[in-house]
């Protein structure tokens, strides 16, 4: 006699979740693929704000490291009035590290951080710019009323034409990396809300699509919790897919623009495509992913059990 | 076991499906329920197993107030009552197994058990053979069967049933009430919901008849001819 195929029994309550929260995901596969589309489109948009703020910063802390005063001179500045500036620098300690930039390696910098432009620097009849002294200082020091006072003096010197420090640059970085992150989490959340939204309306209709079978667990004495279980888990895993779509989306964008722009000019997208996010953001996109589609599942149960 | 108080059912103001019932069904007794259609069978089952509630009365089963039964308790209540439905309520995409496995996994038992439970039960209703077949592969009196498995899987403390038999013939409508008599000898307390007269002429067993919403009579079914075996009494007659 033919034996009957072994029938599927499932382990506990956790694989009875898992496998009815897979089984309904692929039965409504084009609402599940929307709905993880839609987490991972939001997670995208966070994910590269946060990406393009994470370098520059990255690159912020680097110039922090190298706390420094430039003192542009004019483009006609005598030698005389140059050395005068130079020897008033090497009286106060505080600014004798100094490094002398003349117009010419100014020129050669510039084509070098911004190569697509130096063909048009060479084309240039005359050198536009200017000498200067580049002044390595303790960190510590640049807020102090002294050393302030002392760049003060420095600018009224004969043949200097500006002086300019490092750290306004990187206050004006910090603010704009710290706007960049607000756009990208009020944006991301935005998004996030409206595709936790998409996840709580796919749940709804499998929900709709399930309710006999919803109302035969109810009479046969099936609690909430395993009622709501499997959908609250279905949420989940797509919300949890998205999110890693969502990374391995900005991975592939991220490491292909590296390869690609990153060489050709080297200042900009040097900052841009220096390393991609730390693990724990990449933990934290997910993990985004993944409460987003907890929240819009839970968003649907509930209101279900409430109208049931 | 199941006691109904002065239970009146309305479901607007112009129907009035159930009117002052009183009765009281006791531990280990076997009932049927019995009226011609719309006399209230079926509204008065769904008051046992609460998917409705009185409008007027209190309905007492296994000594929990339905009235008043936390919302988060109903499950665990219901899980004391095995009840098979006129319309089968089985779950069309899982197998005959799976509906009997799943009706287990939502009572936790082990998972070992599974097997052994649902071959059991469906071997009760001798439909052992059709483990791996889906619902809508069965005929209606097969449905049936597979619903009275999975009513009895658990040992219900109460089983219910509205309109069992609707789908079978008569020879496999013994059968049905022969399984309900040795649920009944298990220990469950039955009550059986049917208009087919024929079926409780001979029962032996208490008799409740419902006319529009009101207890008519309510007896004990005697046999008009003495049983050829005592068997006969209690539905065990082959």
């Amino acid at each position: 006699m033919k034996a009957l195929p072994e029938p599927n029994v499932p382990s506990n309550t956790v694989t009875y979740f898992l496998k009815e929260a897979l089984r309904r995901t692929w039965t409504s596969k084009r609402t599940s693929f929307v709905a993880i589309i839609m987490i991972a489109i939001s997670l995208f948009v966070l994910g590269s704000f946060l990406l393009v703020a994470d370098n520059l910063g990255r690159a912020v802390e680097r110039w922090q490291g190298h706390t420094r005063v430039i003192v542009y001179l004019n483009a006609d500045v005598t030698p005389e009035q140059q050395r005068a500036v130079d020897a008033f620098f090497g009286a106060h300690p505080e600014l004798a590290s100094r490094h002398f930039v003349d117009k010419q390696e100014a020129l050669q910098r510039f084509k070098t951080y911004f190569t697509n432009l130096a063909e048009v620097a060479g084309k240039l009849d005359e050198n536009p710019f200017p000498p200067s002294f580049e002044i390595e200082i303790d960190p510590n020091l640049v807020q102090s009323k002294s050393f302030l006072a002392l760049t003060e003096r420095a600018r009224t010197l004969p043949g200097v034409d500006q002086v300019e420090y490092d750290w306004e640059w990187t206050r004006r970085l910090h603010r704009i990396i710290e706007l960049l992150n607000v756009i990208g989490i009020a944006a991301g959340g935005v998004l996030a809300m409206a595709a936790a939204f998409t996840i709580a309306n796919v749940i709804r209709l499998t929900m709709m699509l399930y309710r006999e079978e919803i109302e035969i667990m109810r009479l046969v004495g099936a609690t909430e919790r395993m009622i709501r279980g499997p959908f609250l888990l279905e949420g989940l895993l797509q919300g949890t897919i998205g999110g890693a779509v969502a990374v391995g989306v900005l991975a592939l964008a991220f490491f292909a623009g590296q390869r690609t722009l990153a060489p050709s000019s080297s200042l900009l997208w040097g900052f841009l495509f220096g390393a991609f996010l730390p693990w724990q953001k990449i933990v934290a996109l997910i993990l985004g992913g993944t409460v987003a589609g907890w929240f819009g599942s839970w968003l649907s149960v509930h209101q279900r059990a409430e109208e049931a | 076991m199941i006691h109904f108080y002065h239970v009146t059912k309305r479901f607007d103001r112009y129907s009035t499906a159930l009117h002052d019932l009183t009765f009281q069904i006791e531990k280990g007794e076997f009932v049927f329920l019995t009226g011609p259609s719309g006399a209230g069978k079926s509204t008065l089952l769904k008051l046992i197993l609460r998917q409705i509630t009185p409008t007027e009365g209190q309905v007492v089963v296994n000594g929990r107030n339905l009235n008043t039964i936390r919302r988060s308790l109903l499950p665990y209540f219901r899980r004391e009552i095995g009840m098979v439905f006129q319309d089968f309520k089985l779950i069309e995409r899982m197998t005959v197994f799976e509906n009997l496995s799943f009706i287990l996994t939502v009572l936790n038992v082990p998972p070992k058990e599974h097997k052994r439970k649902a071959y059991a039960a469906l071997r009760a209703v001798d439909l052992h053979h059709r483990l791996n077949a889906y619902p809508l592969q069965l005929s209606g009196g097969e449905q049936q069967r597979v619903a009275i498995a999975r009513a009895l899987i658990n040992d219900p403390l109460v089983l219910i049933a509205d309109e069992p038999t609707g789908n079978l013939d008569p020879d496999m409508s013994q059968d049905i009430i022969r399984i309900f008599a040795d649920a009944n000898l298990r220990g469950s307390t039955v009550l059986l919901a049917t208009h087919d007269r024929d079926l409780i002429r001979d029962s032996g067993r208490r008799v409740i008849t419902l006319e529009h919403g009101r207890i008519s009579d309510e007896k004990i079914a005697v046999p008009e001819r003495a049983p050829a075996r005592a068997d006969h009494v209690f539905g065990l007659a082959q």
